[in-house]
């Protein structure tokens, strides 16, 4: 197995975990937030709220941007 | 209500001004006595003691370094502006300085009038931004013009009032957490795995490298677009 496919696996296995939370949140009685909860509390505070937002315009300005 | 009254950070930086300040408890005014000047220069460091301000900072120096200086320039600024404006509220009463709920909302054919006109105005954004080059000048006015609205919009509270929810489950939201500190690390590793931070590596990709192929072209960079696009209207919603 290369370093390519391992480093591949390692984005998988993030994503999985990421589906199986949200799954346990929204199809079980398993007491997990869904991702949404999780935001909704993140952003409650102020610094909170604009933290998350400049979070997602990095994003739009590391792939797209100068 | 989702925002009823400050959040726990907010909450913080306002006692410590309050106490620093030196103002009494219990005033009905937004602005009370004025400081002393050292309760003032406390009270304006009280943005300091946010976490975020400090996770702000670090994006701006790494961004800076990995050769992305716009990006580090823009995430100091809002860094330094989020401070200052918690600084600035921990003078202030908690009442006074809690951002409250835009609640008025749009109902029947106007919602979905509003609703239709957002979701032309976001595929139009997505395919006039996405037709031109990743790191041109237009794309990066493009992304920066949309971010500066999103966070502006963020910054003066949530456009409507949310059920509080509230506590989440320890053990879940842990659970949470390590999914995401992981998925963060191991983007890192592979980035500090690369010959140099701005050299990619095949053995060791990180995400930007392996979405290369789907934003070398307009239509792929158009996708991407809308779904950042989306991804902000919800934020934005919360």
């Amino acid at each position: 197995m290369t370093w390519h496919a391992v480093t591949i696996a390692g984005y998988l296995l993030f994503v999985a975990g990421v589906v199986v939370l949200q799954l346990l949140a929204a199809k079980t009685r398993v007491p997990v937030p869904s991702f949404g909860e999780l935001l909704t509390r993140a952003m409650r505070s102020r610094t909170g709220r604009v933290g998350v937002l400049v979070a997602w315009a990095w994003i739009g300005l590391h792939f797209f941007a100068r | 209500m989702s925002r009823a009254g400050p959040g726990p950070e907010d909450r913080h930086a306002q006692n410590h001004g309050t106490d620093s300040g030196g103002t009494a408890t219990g005033c009905a005014e937004a602005v009370v006595t004025p400081p002393r000047p050292a309760g003032r220069a406390l009270a304006a460091l009280a943005g300091l003691r946010a976490p975020v301000v400090w996770v702000l900072l670090a994006i701006a120096f790494f961004t800076s370094i990995s050769g992305k200086p716009v990006d580090g320039v823009l995430m100091l600024i809002v860094a330094v502006g989020l401070a200052w404006d918690a600084g600035r509220r921990a003078l202030r009463h908690p009442e006074t300085a809690a951002a409250t709920a835009r609640t008025a909302r749009l109902t029947g054919r106007r919602r979905r009038f509003a609703v239709i006109a957002l979701l032309a105005g976001a595929v139009v954004y997505a395919v006039v931004v996405g037709s031109f080059s990743r790191y041109s000048w237009p794309a990066t006015a493009g992304i920066i013009g949309l971010g500066t609205v999103a966070v502006l919009i963020g910054w003066h509270g949530p456009v409507r009032a949310r059920p509080d929810g509230g506590r989440l489950p320890v053990a879940g939201t842990l659970a949470w957490l390590a999914v995401l500190v992981a998925g963060c690390l191991w983007e890192l590793s592979a980035l500090l795995q690369q010959p140099s931070l701005t050299t990619d590596s095949h053995a060791h990709p990180t995400i930007s490298t392996l979405t290369d192929p789907l934003l070398a072209t307009s239509p792929g960079r158009s996708v991407a677009l809308l779904a950042w696009v989306a991804f902000g209207w919800y934020l934005v919603e919360r």
